[in-house]
């Protein structure tokens, strides 16, 4: 019996952002990396061919994390020096791009000042080949001094720089316009203010091909459906022409799931919740099967095997179809 | 959707005959799109186009029951293709494959582990729906002997054969639990119809490829029986993802009817993490029914939980119960937060409690899942509304201490709070991720 | 809502004279206010005292385009011109208009087909406009099968209903909006909608009030296009905010200057 395949005609597409920059780009990357780009909901391949496979980013942190001992038993070989703990990620857990979180900026959590955050960034930089992504400690006054001093520094590179908050993305913003970088702008699980700060962002003039929206996912468990939902509603405005909801998706799912019990507790205390070693493994790797779905284009992940199961997964998805 | 005006025109015999009492065969079609007059009124209308014409009437796709009493689960009935447009009815049941091959120890035990697949997490119970066993054996003695056992899990029943004298067999034993009898093919069909009718149960339709699927569920559903799942058989994960997608578009979008029922698919991975994401694709995508293989509780809770959260109605906000919450191991010396029961708040403000290290009560109190700012301008979070909750929770015999934390975005309540209470009030951070600057400074030993 | 320019019409004196002159600033500038007051289309008309049409028709096609990408709707009762103006026009283009009567549609249909043209159907024939929502559905029917029966994508076509001038068919009004209704209810996915805006306060006083009032009425129907007045800015505005409250985008706080600016 004859069946009509059902393709959507989408006028428009997701943008698409470069990340990092080689030395015939001006910087230093052994490769850049393009996300976003399509022209369909994520993985029909029968209405659009997915252009660029979502990447997977490993997280970095400048101070020793107080982490569950399932993630700290993968990275307390080398947490104690961020540029070896990149190389871990990159070419033992085969990242796509490194995450670099300056925690230690923090006045409360060391208050390391511009100058040490820069000479961190370029031992990462130095040690791996992978484009970077590195946000500030949350303190916005701070983040403004370091992202500046970071976004002069590492000029060319091709950075991508967060975060870009609705009450705090001027000054970020504008080093990444002068230094040619690319900016997360973070909204509060909010698709009206993501829209918004989107288009603050445009308004001073850095093009929206140099933007990536962080909608602050709720974990698994969580919250993480109020995601999912914003997400999918992103990807069908980007479709039907609304430019300001187009920009590529980043997912911090590593930090959503790591600090929620369900993916740490021991099984003593909760029996029926099974193993742990595996429950946190998959708590992650869930969460990051459902946010693929809904359109994430970076999906910022904490566990090793987590990363590589859900770089299989991509691979899977991403499989030619009969029609 | 119902029928275009279009698509009732293609239908129509294209004659103006006028005998409608409409000038032309558009205008009569036009005329039933909104619904101004009846089909009854066309004398030359062909029992075919009656059919198309009738069955828009229908819902988009058919809620199909499988199981009996405690163990009855329901599939389908979906109307949207994204939950924000409305929401999503009855999440995708998850199978568990049996072999009749197992010996009678690995088998009890086996069922015994899927029967106790309960999980509870944030005041919720997750469950696993169906026992699906599978006859390899090749013999109906070993099938009617598996069945029997399974049906003593009190789950619902999927029967796995494509022989019907074995799916006979497996019916005899599976009595009038009414089972999932999986599954009717191109060469099987009528025979398995047969058994389905009499029994009666559901059908599982299996063929490869999305064109002999809907040609098969129409010779089934031609002949009378419309208690239908669909499995298209698909050759990869990325497949099954398009499948379903396309089942799923053809039911809501076309009223295409051979597809208005709910799906099944095999989750194929061998290992048992992969088999897991696996399924979670498909529980995204759309699936009625998942068959898994691997019986593992840390592969199964996060699945479980993510089918739960994409089935919440994404119009009633998501609530926790009202009381008061212990974070850590909390001392009568411990700090006291309060705020509101939606769930992103209550979650949020305990993420951040338990990143103080400090242990810890929160006291969620009742505003209807509306969050702090909403519940405020609602009248639902007032300084009365607080105070009675902390009496209802006798918060003075929990804590020596009399200082109460209100978040920072209703300041406001702080005056009237403290006249009603006696307590003192302090006014926390406006946003949940200050709390831990906010506890070091406050309530660091 | 898609908003097509109104104001390059020959029956505007500036506009008659600069076709007559072949003076392109005139009309390159109204292209350039209408596109800025928010308009995603440009209506493109001769007028009735041009003779020569086709040439007309085209040399308003070339002075627009030099000025911006926006789509073109060309609008002449003679299909001559309008396929003259096809045949230069690089932008998006569309065509303004076809009624329900046969030979119109057996011309009008094929040729937006052969050049990838959006094309406006009015329901009506040549005994002029219906005066109920039910027979202008008739003809809206009419030309959802012509779509159909000629290929066009149904999303390509725009059927007018037509609406009359408050002052001389008031009764018109309620009809219009019904049958904006319905139009959806013909095909899947459903034709688009258009009205001639203006039309509705031909003649009256506080002709703004009137235009802005029935857009968000028609809106609140289902009217996905409106030739109109691009340059008034109390209108796009409503447009803007009805857009929001339809839920037909994604509300943020600048949603008035990203209706403009899109």
């Amino acid at each position: 019996m004859a069946v009509e395949i059902l393709k959507d005609r989408n006028p428009s597409r997701v943008g698409e952002v470069v990340l990092g920059a080689t030395r015939e780009e001006g910087g230093t990357r052994a490769y850049s990396l393009r996300v976003g780009g399509d022209p369909a909901l994520p993985f029909h391949q029968f209405e659009g061919e997915t252009v660029n496979r979502p990447a997977v980013a490993l997280e970095v942190v400048d101070t020793v994390p107080e982490w569950p001992e399932e993630l700290a038993r993968c990275y307390r070989d080398v947490w104690q020096d961020p540029a070896q703990w990149a190389k871990k990620c990159v070419e033992e857990y085969r990242a796509d791009l490194v995450y670099l979180r300056l925690e230690g900026a923090d006045p409360e959590k060391g208050n390391r000042s511009p100058e040490e955050c820069v000479a961190t960034v370029k031992q990462v930089l130095a040690a791996v080949g992978a484009p970077l992504v590195v946000v500030g400690c949350g303190v916005a006054e701070k983040d403004n001094q370091v992202m500046e001093a970071i976004a002069e520094a590492a000029a060319g590179e091709k950075l991508l720089l967060g975060n870009a908050e609705p009450d705090n993305y001027r000054t970020l913003v504008a080093a990444c316009m002068v230094h040619g970088h690319s900016v997360i702008a973070k909204s509060p699980l909010d698709i009206n203010i993501c829209k918004q700060l989107n288009i603050l962002v445009t308004d001073m003039n850095l093009q929206s091909n140099r933007i990536v929206i962080d909608p602050s996912i709720g974990g698994l468990g969580y919250g993480i459906e109020y995601a999912f939902s914003i997400m999918e509603r992103l990807r069908l405005g980007a479709l039907q022409g609304d430019r300001m909801l187009a920009m590529p998706v980043l997912c911090t799912v590593g930090q959503e799931t790591w600090r929620h019990k369900e993916a740490a507790a021991p099984e003593a205390e909760y029996p029926e919740w099974g193993a742990e070693a595996e429950r946190g493994v998959m708590w992650e790797a869930t969460a990051a099967a459902a946010l693929l779905q809904a359109g994430a284009h970076i999906l910022l992940m904490r566990h090793p095997r987590a990363a590589t199961l859900t770089k299989a997964l991509i691979d899977e998805l991403a499989r030619p179809t009969d029609f | 959707m119902p029928l275009t005006g279009l698509e009732i025109y293609k239908q129509l015999p294209k004659t103006n005959c006028k005998d409608c009492g409409h000038p032309t065969c558009l205008a009569f079609a036009m005329a039933l799109a909104s619904g101004k007059a009846s089909l009854d009124a066309c004398p030359h209308v062909s029992d075919e186009a009656r059919a198309v014409l009738d069955s828009a009437a229908a819902p988009p796709m058919a809620e199909i029951t499988v199981g009996t009493g405690q163990a009855a689960v329901k599939l389908g009935g979906e109307t949207e293709l994204f939950r924000h447009e409305k929401r999503f009815y009855n999440p995708a049941a998850v199978a568990f494959l049996i072999s009749d091959t197992l010996p009678e120890a690995e088998l009890s035990a086996r069922l015994a582990a899927i029967r106790d697949l309960v999980f509870h997490r944030v005041g919720l119970e997750y469950r696993v729906q169906m026992a699906a066993v599978k006859n390899e054996s090749g013999q109906a003695d070993p099938f009617k002997r598996a069945v029997a056992a399974a049906a003593g899990t009190g789950l619902a029943l999927m029967l796995v054969t494509d022989d019907p004298k074995l799916m006979a067999a497996g019916l005899e034993a599976a009595g009038q639990n009414r089972p999932l009898l999986y599954a009717a093919t191109e060469t099987n069909w009528e025979a398995m119809l047969e058994l389905a009718k009499a029994h009666p149960c559901v059908l599982a339709v299996k063929a490869r490829g999305l064109e002999a699927l809907a040609g098969l569920a129409q010779k089934i559903t031609a002949a009378g029986f419309k208690d239908l799942v669909l499995d298209p058989q698909p050759t990869s994960p990325a497949q099954a993802v398009a499948d379903l997608v396309q089942i799923r578009r053809l039911a809501v979008k076309k009223r295409f009817r051979p597809f208005g029922y709910p799906s099944l698919v095999f989750a194929g991975a061998e290992d048992p993490a992969e088999e897991a994401l696996e399924a979670a694709l498909y529980v995204t995508k759309y699936a009625g029914v998942v068959v898994l293989k691997n019986v593992s509780r840390a592969h199964l809770l996060p699945l479980l939980t993510w089918r739960q959260n994409l089935y919440t109605d994404p119009q009633v906000p998501i609530q926790v119960e009202e009381k008061l919450n212990e974070i850590g191991t909390p001392s009568e010396d411990s700090p006291v937060y309060v705020t509101t029961n939606f769930s992103l708040t209550y979650y949020s403000v305990q993420g951040e409690v338990e990143g103080s290290r400090i242990p810890s009560y929160i006291l969620s109190v009742n505003t209807n899942g509306l969050s702090v700012m909403t519940a405020y301008a609602d009248g639902r979070f007032t300084a009365e509304k607080i105070a009675q909750v902390m009496k209802k929770v006798d918060l003075e015999s929990k804590v020596k201490h009399r200082t109460i934390v209100i978040p920072g975005a209703v300041a406001v309540l702080k005056g009237k709070l403290e006249e009603l209470t006696g307590w003192k009030v302090l006014v926390g951070p406006r946003e949940a991720s200050g709390i831990p600057a906010f506890a070091k400074s406050n309530f660091a030993a | 809502m898609l908003i097509i320019g109104e104001r390059i019409n020959g029956m505007f004196a500036d506009i008659r004279e600069a076709l007559q002159k072949r003076d392109p600033r005139p009309v390159q500038e109204w292209a350039r206010k209408q596109e800025e007051g928010g308009a995603r289309a440009l209506d493109l008309n001769v007028g009735p005292a041009v003779e020569d049409k086709i040439e007309a028709m085209k040399w308003l096609v070339e002075a627009t385009q030099e000025v911006t990408g926006l789509m073109l709707c060309l609008d002449s009762t003679n299909f001559d011109a309008i396929e003259a103006g096809l045949e230069v026009c690089r932008n998006p283009a569309m065509i303004n208009s076809t009624n329900a009567e046969r030979d119109r549609i057996e011309r009008a249909f094929p040729l937006a087909v052969k050049y990838g043209a959006k094309l406006i159907g009015l329901t009506m024939d040549r005994k002029g406009i219906p005066k109920d929502a039910d027979t202008r559905l008739a003809f809206a029917m009419e030309l959802v099968a012509a779509a159909d029966e000629f290929g066009l994508p149904m999303e390509d076509l725009y059927l007018d209903p037509l609406i009359l001038p408050a002052n001389v068919g008031q009764d018109h009004g309620p009809e219009v909006l019904k049958t904006l209704q319905q139009i959806k209810l013909l095909a899947s996915p459903p034709p688009r909608t258009v009205l001639g805006l203006s039309n509705v306060s031909q003649g009256c006083q506080d002709r703004s009030l009137l235009n802005r009032t029935f857009l968000a009425l028609a809106m609140a129907c289902g009217l996905d296009a409106a030739i109109a007045d691009a340059c008034d800015p109390l209108l796009t505005e409503v447009a803007a905010a009805a857009e929001v409250l339809l839920n037909q985008t994604i509300y943020c706080d600048s949603y008035v200057k990203m209706f403009r600016a899109r």
